[in-house]
């Protein structure tokens, strides 16, 4: 996990801001129809260049690779670094891609201000991008709080519902107050490396860098507050159960292409498997943690299938259904064991195909109906069968069902989660089954069965647009569900560490630090 | 206590800018009074020029790394001083700019007004470079002299001259306080001189005298519980004197601040500590409680000044070099996003006369500039990254949170998303609402260029700060001595999470 493969090219700096670029050059756009031509093209660029980073990355290696590494606040130990390993470049890939469908996806939907829209759609991908590649803990809290930004003015702007106001602010306060206890983490992380490099005659002095911070011991007691500070903050922004109330709003009254990336793209997740389990892997272990984490985990899992059960509105359904999904990752994380990791790692990466997707189906049916809510549908597969294809196939995926991605992920959570620990297994597996039940339930109620009255003669079917985000999901799900080695090749390397790590705990040892020095 | 009068030509040297600078003020002087008919930009430029040669003779200093110390250590010059001195030149040079279009709303003594800026300015530069309690009482009073009038400028204004009453009011009182803290202390040391003062134990007179030292200090930097003249003050004065106040006064008080509380009460840090602790907690959270019902911009900004001090005063309950580090570096982001918003105040309130949120609605339409400048202004208050403000806070978390001052951190973070949801109200407004009036509003030239000059600062200190990282660090060397004495005197509520 220490090594690290510095890249001749600085390709990482041009994936996080060819967006931003992309989305300042976007201003000097006039014609709303050259704005989205645009705005496509360098979402497409931005993808081709996350494949090819994708392909050029060496897998089964835990190394960082792709390395850039900029002294940017000498004074304060925070430096411009960024890597990806096997942990981040899958996310690099998913977020590439799901922009470019969204940009696609907002082409008719997106009606006013669409240059506004598309300029904020891509400082989201530069920041969303800026999380998942940065290595200094400060540069990510930079782009994590950046976030807000792009986010706050799309669902306040572009969001359908008429709480939108409210639901933009309390996404903005309650991320925002979970940052703040993990800068507090951050602080202290980077103090305790200060303790140590004085005390060793290190330098620099002070860190913020991962790579750095993991070759200095801390103390359990100190390792159990960082957690729980820094467990705030990806908590909040998950969110964790009972963490999660800004959820259903901001899915709901924000825009599609913001609900794609909120339920799509899991930071929070992201930010427990890239920093916490490493950096501290006693505190991460220890008995008091992972039993309330595991236990929050669960009440997520039989708490958002419980309420997604009951939703008569398919977005608020989705939010909950979210909800649930993220107790699996979370359960599987804090199985800590080689198959739990992996299994939440693909999961985070199969949700952004599935919940992603069957966000994009609620767009269609939105865009249809003006609605999601239940009493607008009812037996839509007569009219639209192929939209109900898709709905059906991409919702089976985000349930688990063999053959498609879901199942290869849940799969080896379950068995990591069996493997820890028999009980938490166990209630886990009853979440299958309700997940099971609310999509099968909702699905029959809105495609199949009589035909609603609200449901016109006249209603189309998927347009050519429509098809290819659909088919585009589509073939994800099924290339993952069928032949995911590649995939887990690409995790393999980094999971492995991690899972070393974890059993070897953060004792220091000095063989990591020559290796740091390779670079 | 003896002075000697003697002055040698390069004792002369050291007192170049401020030598500058008076003669500079004579100038204006004449020349409003000689050519009645000038146009007042050219008065304005006039000040700037002789603000920029200041300014200019600071520079030189401050790299040549000239330094020293006059009438036996009364007035000192080093990099600190010249910190702070380049803070208020710097300032007062934006205001005088923004001022120009502001101006034709006084009906009388237009000359003087600038004239009255420079010579506060030149009272705060004094200031800086206190380093006893009696040079401290003159020039603090000097620069106080001149915001007297300067806020009750308006002279048909009732709010202008309530203003100007309560300031004169209050200020006067503090100046008691001041002058008797003064007294106190050195009936019981004997000495004026910060440097020579041997405090060894704390006597009740000594405690007492430096509390309303602190008080007196307290009062300019508009901490709670000495803020009370700020919202009103701030409401009714001239805009651009606002924003004077809001800035350079501070910068000016706490260099004293950062005197007398390290050189001559560097070995009773247990005790202080608490004090500024106290003070701290109370200026954030009643800063930002009572900005979110906050109607107009001024107060909006009175409230969230009262609450940026707070956040200023964690570095200083620090009690380290990285701690005065920290201090520094974060009025100079304060710097920038403070003038720039009152900046924006002042073009709105000269196109639509008014200084409400609520005709702030649709600002993003009526003039996107503005708008963006706003924008990125209040979120480098807010302290949202990579703009300036993100790094000044996490600079005085880090220094703080070395001391073990987690309470004060915890509060400073929760006030952070407090913060964020006014300074959020009036994004809002800007961009959400629509406008009363779609007319678009035109941002006049001198305004425009107060506005790059903070749009600048806040983006480079936010990307690319080690300049000015560095800069702070060599500009308190003098602390770099501190005497670390552990924090023992503290009950463990304060120090332990």
């Amino acid at each position: 996990m220490l090594e690290e493969l510095a890249s001749t090219f600085p390709i990482l700096t041009c994936i996080l801001f060819l967006p931003l670029v992309g989305a300042v050059v976007l201003w000097l756009v006039e014609d709303e129809d050259m704005v989205r031509i645009s705005a496509l093209t360098i979402a497409l660029v931005e993808l081709a260049l996350s494949v090819f980073v994708l392909l050029r990355f060496l897998p089964d290696s835990a190394a960082m690779q792709f390395t850039e590494h900029v002294a940017w606040i000498p004074a304060l130990g925070v430096s411009y670094h960024l890597a990806a390993d096997g942990i981040s470049v899958l996310f690099v890939g998913l977020t590439a891609f799901l922009t470019v469908l969204i940009v696609i996806y907002s082409w008719d939907t997106v009606r006013h201000q669409v240059k506004l829209y598309m300029m904020a759609l891509l400082a989201l991908e530069t920041t969303t991008m800026g999380v998942f590649l940065s290595i200094d803990l400060i540069l990510f809290f930079v782009f994590w709080e950046l976030m807000l930004i792009p986010s706050y003015f799309l669902i306040k702007l572009w969001g359908g519902g008429a709480e939108r106001h409210y639901a933009a602010l309390k996404y903005v306060l309650y991320t925002l107050l979970g940052s703040v206890f993990m800068l507090v983490g951050i602080a202290l992380l980077d103090l305790n490396y200060h303790q140590w490099a004085t005390l060793h005659h290190m330098d620099p002095s002070y860190s913020f860098d991962l790579l750095e911070l993991l070759a200095v011991p801390i103390p359990l007691s100190q390792q159990i507050l960082i957690f729980w500070l820094l467990f705030l903050g990806f908590a909040f922004k998950a969110p964790l159960f009972p963490f999660h109330t800004w959820l259903p709003d901001a899915l709901l009254e924000g825009p599609i292409g913001m609900a794609v990336v909120l339920a799509g793209l899991k930071l929070g997740t992201f930010g427990f498997i890239r920093f916490s389990i490493p950096l501290l892997p006693d505190a991460s272990k220890s008995q008091t943690v992972v039993t309330v984490i595991m236990v929050l985990g669960l009440l997520a899992i039989l708490y958002g299938a419980i309420m997604a059960l009951i939703q008569s509105d398919f977005r608020r359904l989705l939010a909950f259904s979210s909800i649930s999904h993220l107790g699996f990752v979370v359960i599987g994380l804090f199985a800590l064991n080689y198959q739990g990791l992996q299994g939440s790692l693909l999961t985070m990466i199969n949700l952004g195909f599935s919940t992603a997707g069957l966000f994009f189906i609620a767009g269609f049916l939105y865009s249809r109906q003006q609605s999601t809510e239940l009493r607008a549908f009812g037996g839509m597969a007569k009219q639209t069968p192929v939209l109900a294809s898709f709905f059906l196939f991409i919702g089976l995926a985000s349930i688990g069902l063999p053959g498609t991605n879901g199942f290869v992920g849940e799969f080896l959570i379950l068995l990591g989660t069996f493997k820890a620990n028999w009980l938490y297994g166990g209630i886990a597996v009853t979440g299958v089954i309700f997940g099971a039940a609310y999509f099968l339930w909702y699905y029959e109620r809105a495609m199949l069965g009589p035909v609603g009255k609200a449901v016109k003669d006249s209603l189309k079917d998927l347009h050519p647009r429509e098809m290819i985000i659909a088919s585009a999901l589509s073939v994800m799900i099924l290339w993952i569900g069928l032949y995911p080695a590649p995939f887990l090749r690409i995790m393999n390397g980094s999971v492995q560490a991690l899972v070393d790590r974890v059993d070897r705990g953060a004792m220091p040892s000095l063989e990591s630090k020559l290796q740091i020095r390779v670079d | 206590m003896n002075f000697s009068l003697t002055m040698s030509p390069s004792d002369l040297l050291l007192l170049l800018p401020e030598i500058i600078l008076t003669a500079w003020l004579c100038l204006i002087l004449i020349v409003d009074f000689s050519f009645p008919r000038l146009p007042n930009e050219q008065l304005a430029y006039l000040s700037i020029a002789g603000l920029g040669a200041t300014l200019g003779c600071l520079v030189w200093f401050n790299i040549g790394g000239v330094t020293g110390a006059l009438f036996a250590n009364m007035f000192v010059l080093d990099r600190m001083a010249l910190f702070f001195k380049m803070f208020i030149v710097g300032s007062t040079m934006l205001v005088i700019l923004a001022s120009i279009d502001y101006v034709h709303r006084f009906k009388f003594f237009r000359g003087e007004y600038y004239f009255l800026i420079v010579m506060s300015a030149l009272g705060m530069m004094f200031m800086a470079s206190a380093n006893d309690l009696l040079s401290v009482f003159v020039t603090l009073e000097f620069s106080t002299f001149g915001f007297y009038v300067l806020v009750a400028y308006l002279r048909e204004d009732m709010a202008s001259n309530e203003a100007g009453i309560k300031f004169f009011i209050l200020g006067v009182f503090a100046a008691g306080l001041l002058a008797y803290g003064i007294s106190l202390v050195y009936g019981e040391t004997g000495q004026l001189v910060f440097s020579d003062m041997k405090l060894t134990e704390v006597t009740p007179g000594l405690a007492i005298g430096f509390l309303l030292i602190f008080g007196a200090l307290g009062f300019k930097i508009g901490a709670v519980p000495f803020h009370s003249w700020i919202p009103d003050t701030y409401h009714g004065s001239p805009t651009p004197v606002t924003a004077f106040l809001s800035i350079a006064p501070k910068g000016a008080a706490f260099a004293i601040l950062l005197r007398m509380f390290f050189v001559a009460l560097a070995t009773f840090k247990p005790i202080w500590v608490l004090l500024l602790v106290a003070a701290s907690v109370l200026s954030m959270t009643y800063g930002n409680i009572v900005a979110i019902a906050q109607k107009n911009m001024k107060r909006l900004l009175a409230y969230s000044g009262i609450a940026q001090i707070g956040n200023v005063l964690i570095g200083l309950a620090a009690g380290t070099k990285m701690g005065n580090d920290a201090i520094l570096f974060y009025l100079l982001t304060y710097f920038f996003a403070n003038l720039g918003a009152f900046a924006i105040i002042i073009a709105v309130s000269e196109a639509i006369g008014s200084e409400e949120i609520d005709d702030y609605s649709g600002l993003g339409r009526r003039s996107p500039f503005l708008a963006f400048s706003m924008l990125i202004f209040l979120l480098s208050l807010a302290g949202v990254p990579p703009l300036a403000g993100f790094i000044g806070k996490l600079y005085i978390f880090i220094a703080a949170m070395k001391e073990g001052l987690y309470v004060l951190i915890t509060v400073g973070l929760i006030n952070i998303v407090i913060s964020m949801y006014y300074y959020l109200i009036v994004v809002k407004k800007m961009y959400i609402s629509e406008p009363h009036d779609p007319s678009r509003i035109r941002v006049s030239g001198p305004i425009k260029a107060v506005l790059y000059v903070c749009l600048a600062g806040t983006l480079i200190i936010g990307i690319y700060p080690q300049p000015f990282t560095d800069w702070v660090v060599s500009a308190t060397m003098m602390f770099s001595g501190l005497v670390d004495v552990p924090l023992t005197a503290i009950p463990p509520a304060v120090i332990n999470p």
